[in-house]
């Protein structure tokens, strides 16, 4: 029994240890690559020296323009989170904790907005940021995309789990509904704000899609659509690509680090299982 | 006192909460939804909107008669067909796997993971350098019968060359979507099963897989939107050749509207196609929900 129980046992590390080589190694990979001369490329063994010269030749070379990607990627980004951060939650609230007229209309548009495809409509809002002369303009990146249904829905199913009792708490205390969510039930949802604020964090700042269509000033493009024009201008330069792509994940990287605990506990807590 | 009694109503509360994401969606998603269905009956072109003009059913005659189009749903459904069943079954074992009383969980966790957040584009570029002519991974999947070849610029491997991408970057998700599922299964049910004597694939087979039920559909629809939803990987790898480079082996549905509709600026063209395609995600949606049910 005992010695079933520890083969068991060496078999799941067997297959945690591969599956892990699996996914390490892209991104080992990419590490070593951006750190070698463009000689050294094809031997991952016995190569002459470490270099930050690939680094250095990304923030420097004038053919593109890396630190003015990387502030419109972060503007783009801290805009999209703050918005986030405060129009899901509240319409989640709403939608888990009031009781008003109307509510079972919008909680069918979060749903049905959830399904469509994003691609179904990217015309049309490509036309109205046009429209608006919002192209080429950290707007049109943005004021589209300051709420997520998915979030909003995600953010309600963990509203719904708080007991009433806190809110009622609260409100003996004097405060107003108002009061009550912001001063009590929104500091309560830490960990669901968090896990959003991950993947709206990663979502916005990897997307490619959006900012690719809606800028055609290279001055304007995002880290993404930058890096991908870089690639195509020097795919032969291997070192200098995987510096772009340390460059462009590694934000991604450490805000996880950092949020890691309480991501795993809000996505357990915030149930997608509905 | 009255006001102040209005003001905290459940009623104006509740309202003026759901506004600022009611305004932005009604300006940014449902104009734009409407303005995509009418748009799909026009032969609009953005250079000249103004003298867009309502030709009925004429787009979608267009688009049914067009090669490229069944070629690009050919090509969606087999991405979908390949990655969705392994990055299901993978992210699964996955997720079991990381659910045990094992050292360095947290680890394999958040390696699996990273995948998920990372840039698609990123990790394209690093997957386009990895499956080159020649390299280490060329080299391996060589001795397995497949060709020697640049994976991404080959006709024959191009698409399959998209899918392992999607599933090495999809399969984190469905391990913490799974993960989150299994904390939920009651542990005497285990503990139940292996004093009557199940062995630990039956204890899989008669209590997980059950339980597992409604996440499976999640994982499976979610997956399967996304799938048809591919687009940053094909752009990332047709670089400045036209969208679904080698020779269209890669074209999507998602990439076929792209190119007809922004990029040859055919509004109304590019809108019917997508119409078609809201259309086959429903009912392929619809198709999977019938089919786990019935899978009782």
């Amino acid at each position: 029994m005992k010695t079933k129980k520890g083969l068991a046992l060496t078999g799941n590390y067997v297959l945690l240890i591969v599956l892990g080589v699996l996914f390490a190694l892209p991104f080992l990979y990419t590490l070593y690559t951006s750190l070698v001369t463009m000689q050294d490329v094809n031997h991952l063994a016995g190569f002459s020296k470490w270099t930050l010269a690939n680094y250095k030749l990304f923030f420097t070379n004038d053919a593109y323009n890396v630190p003015q990607w990387l502030w419109n990627t972060v503007a783009m980004t801290a805009i999209v989170i703050v918005g986030n951060l405060i129009i899901n939650p509240m319409a989640g609230f709403a939608l888990a904790k009031l009781d008003f007229a109307g509510k079972k209309w919008i909680y069918w548009i979060v749903v049905a907005t959830m399904m469509v495809p994003y691609q179904m409509i990217l015309i049309p809002v490509y036309v109205n940021v046009a429209h608006l002369g919002w192209l080429n303009s950290v707007l049109g990146l943005t004021i589209p995309f300051l709420y997520q249904s998915l979030y909003i829905f995600m953010l309600r199913q963990f509203f719904i789990s708080i007991p009433g009792e806190f809110i009622e708490a609260a409100r003996l205390d004097g405060l107003t509904k108002m009061g009550a969510f912001w001063r009590i039930v929104y500091p309560l949802a830490r960990s669901s704000l968090i896990t959003m604020s991950i993947l709206a964090f990663s979502g916005t700042w990897n997307s490619y899609l959006i900012p690719s269509t809606f800028t055609s000033d290279p001055t304007k493009y995002v880290l993404v659509v930058g890096l991908n024009s870089v690639k195509d201008m020097f795919f032969e330069n291997t070192p200098l690509i995987m510096a772009g792509v340390v460059l462009a994940t590694l934000p991604i990287l450490v805000f996880f680090f950092i949020f890691q605990k309480q991501y795993i506990e809000g996505v357990s807590s915030s149930g997608v299982k509905g | 006192m009255m006001f102040r009694k209005a003001r905290d109503s459940d009623f104006f509360v509740g309202w003026l909460f759901s506004l600022p994401f009611l305004i932005l969606w009604a300006w940014w998603f449902f104009y734009p939804f409407v303005q995509s269905f009418i748009r799909s009956f026009q032969d609009a072109n953005f250079a000249d909107l103004g003298a867009a003009k309502f030709i009925g059913f004429q787009n979608y005659a267009k688009i049914l008669h067009d090669q490229a189009f069944y070629r690009a749903i050919l090509h969606s459904l087999e991405i979908v067909l390949i990655a969705v069943p392994v990055q299901t079954l993978l992210g699964l074992l996955m997720a079991i796997l990381v659910n045990r009383k094992i050292k360095g969980k947290g680890l394999f966790r958040t390696l699996f993971f990273i995948p998920y957040i990372t840039s698609t584009i990123a990790v394209t570029t690093v997957f386009m350098m990895l499956f080159k002519q020649g390299t280490f991974v060329t080299n391996f999947f060589g001795m397995f019968g497949f060709g020697n070849v640049t994976w991404f610029a080959n006709t024959h491997y191009a698409l399959l060359f998209v899918a392992i991408l999607f599933i090495f970057q999809q399969v984190g998700f469905s391990m913490i979507v799974y993960l989150s599922g299994l904390q939920e299964v009651p542990k005497d049910l285990y503990e139940a099963g292996q004093i009557d004597g199940a062995s630990g694939l039956q204890a899989f087979r008669y209590i997980t897989v059950p339980f597992m039920k409604p996440i499976t559909f999640f994982v499976v629809s979610v997956a399967t939107i996304l799938g048809f939803q591919i687009f940053d990987q094909i752009a990332a790898i047709s670089r400045y050749g036209a969208l679904g480079s080698p020779a269209g082996a890669t074209g999507t549905v998602v990439t076929y509207f792209y190119q007809n509709g922004i990029r040859y600026m055919n509004i109304g063209y590019g809108s019917a196609a997508v119409v078609l395609f809201f259309f086959i995600i429903m009912i392929i949606t619809f198709l999977q929900k019938k089919l786990l049910d019935e899978k009782e």
